[in-house]
């Protein structure tokens, strides 16, 4: 969505138009559904606390400020949103999450597009590689190459600006870039 | 497009002919930026920097299907909807309570019928071309004088009267089919690339990449590979053409704005320009209905179109209301 159909489904849904409501639902339902099975690792969690997460901005929208730019804001709140979920079900012992395991994204072997030239063996090392990132550098590359959202955006979510953004995506990228070299050096 | 300033990442990054040469894609992007790399060596790390950004890492994303999302949003819907209306009741309002939660679980369900049956229709006139792009991803470029329509959250099955250029994405997650209906036929495909023309009364489907099944409207199904060209009317209940076309673009060039003649005669070539722009045609001698002309012309303006087959084959063509009349120079 660009920035004028943003602006002009943000206000009207806030003026309770029930059809701008379910284009934005649409349009983000895939996206935030992806980012909650990354941080829940659950399908039944995600889905459960999308739908909440959904009707909670539907009750509220009269009280919600007015957004130019509707991803950054959705990603946060349905962040925190899922987070809260899952450390209430923890506290009742209903799943079985270390501080760790929350909120740090994992990638598997299959999501990674393998390139002709690259054995499956090698592909294994890259996702084990990007694996080992930071928590923030994996988080960052989720965002601008999974979710497709852009640099500015991400800057918004993750609450850094704009240059270290770009500066952490590309020690990412570089160190990946490393690694795979050496790798083709032992192989 | 191309920016005249570039000193720092954002500058490159924001410039899709720069994408275009990470990716290696376009081969006018490509030109540029070897040579302007070659004249700015001092620039030399932004761009590995920038580069390295653009290509970043490919991922398979796992994306749920539309009709997942359309399940979550009916539920979602039918809790906004019981939420509104459901008064704090007692126990004596009890089977009211209930006769309203069910009048609103039927508006809701209606709602949501309502709200996918909708119809969007994109109609073009005389002389325009239209580019659109579907919910599911797939472009679409709708030739002059032609209509397409398709439900709301349904973007996947098309009706489509005139001409239309067809490129559709492929649903790996669904491996869901897209279609496209016309009085003729319908085209049944997963992901390719292919040209469908109405005009005439009769339809003609030529595939340009990928594999299509059409099931014409006497029953049979006939399985196309690239190449292959194929008109049938369900008025005579026949197949007219059954081809190969070796040179895609004589098919398919109307989308890039031109029409494409090869050794025809100017009176089929000018049924092109019939369809496309709206006029009817009149000769006034034999030698300009039977001269033959090889070019390009342009689909969306008349003027130019009219001066290069002039100018190609010797002859005048002047307008009169909705006629245009071709004579011998």
């Amino acid at each position: 969505m660009n920035k004028l159909t943003d602006k002009f489904i943000w206000k009207s849904l806030k003026e309770g138009d029930l059809n701008a409501f379910s284009v934005l639902f649409e349009t983000y339902y895939p996206q935030l559904h992806s980012y909650g099975l990354k941080i829940s690792k659950d399908v039944t969690i995600t889905e459960d606390t999308l739908q909440d997460f959904f009707l909670y901005i539907y009750e509220k929208r009269e009280n919600l400020s007015d957004l130019d730019n509707i991803a950054p804001y959705l990603f946060t709140s349905y962040k925190r949103f899922l987070l809260n979920v899952i450390k209430k079900n923890k506290k009742i012992k209903y799943l079985d999450f270390t501080t760790e395991t929350i909120n740090d994204i994992q990638f598997t072997k299959e999501e990674l597009i393998i390139e002709q030239e690259t054995e499956s063996f090698r592909n294994k090392n890259i996702t084990k590689l990007l694996n080992k990132l930071p928590k923030r550098q994996k988080e960052v590359i989720y965002l601008k190459y999974y979710s497709g959202l852009k640099a500015a955006e991400i800057s918004e979510i993750m609450d850094i600006n704009y240059q270290s953004v770009i500066n952490t995506l590309h020690k990412a990228i570089k160190s990946l870039k490393e690694e795979i070299s050496i790798l083709k050096l032992f192989k | 497009m191309i920016k005249k300033e570039y000193n720092n990442v954002l500058d490159f990054l924001e410039d899709p002919s720069f994408k275009n040469w990470a990716e290696q894609k376009n081969a006018t992007d490509i030109n540029y930026w070897e040579f302007w790399i070659a004249n700015n060596p001092e620039k030399k790390e932004l761009i590995e920097k920038a580069k390295d950004l653009t290509l970043g890492i490919s991922f398979n994303k796992e994306i749920v299907s539309s009709e997942k999302v359309a399940f979550e949003w009916n539920r979602l819907e039918s809790k906004i909807k019981a939420t509104k209306r459901a008064p704090k009741g007692k126990l004596k309002y009890l089977k009211q309570l209930g006769i309203a939660a069910s009048i609103t679980f039927l508006i809701s369900l209606g709602f949501y019928f309502i709200n996918n049956t909708s119809k969007i229709t994109h109609t073009t006139n005389y002389g325009e071309i239209l580019n659109i792009k579907l919910q599911d991803g797939s472009d679409v470029t709708l030739n002059s004088n032609s209509s397409l329509s398709y439900y709301k959250n349904k973007s996947r099955k098309v009706w489509l009267t005139g001409e239309a250029f067809f490129q559709v994405d492929k649903k790996l997650s669904t491996n869901a089919k897209f279609w496209v209906l016309t009085d003729d036929l319908s085209v049944e495909v997963y992901g390719t690339s292919f040209n469908v023309n109405t005009k005439k009364k009769k339809t003609e489907v030529f595939l340009e990449e990928g594999n299509i099944w059409l099931k014409l409207k006497n029953g049979v199904e006939k399985k196309m590979i690239p190449g292959n060209y194929i008109s049938y009317s369900s008025k005579q209940e026949k197949i007219l053409e059954d081809k190969n076309i070796y040179n895609p673009t004589l098919k398919t060039s109307w989308k890039d704005g031109s029409l494409l003649f090869e050794n025809l005669t100017l009176q089929n070539a000018l049924e092109k320009i019939e369809e496309t722009y709206g006029y009817s045609i009149m000769f006034e001698d034999d030698y300009s209905k039977n001269v033959l002309i090889t070019g390009a012309v342009p689909n969306t303006n008349i003027e130019i179109c009219l001066k290069a087959i002039e100018k190609s084959v010797g002859v005048k063509i002047s307008k009169k209301n909705n006629t245009l009349i071709v004579s011998k120079k």
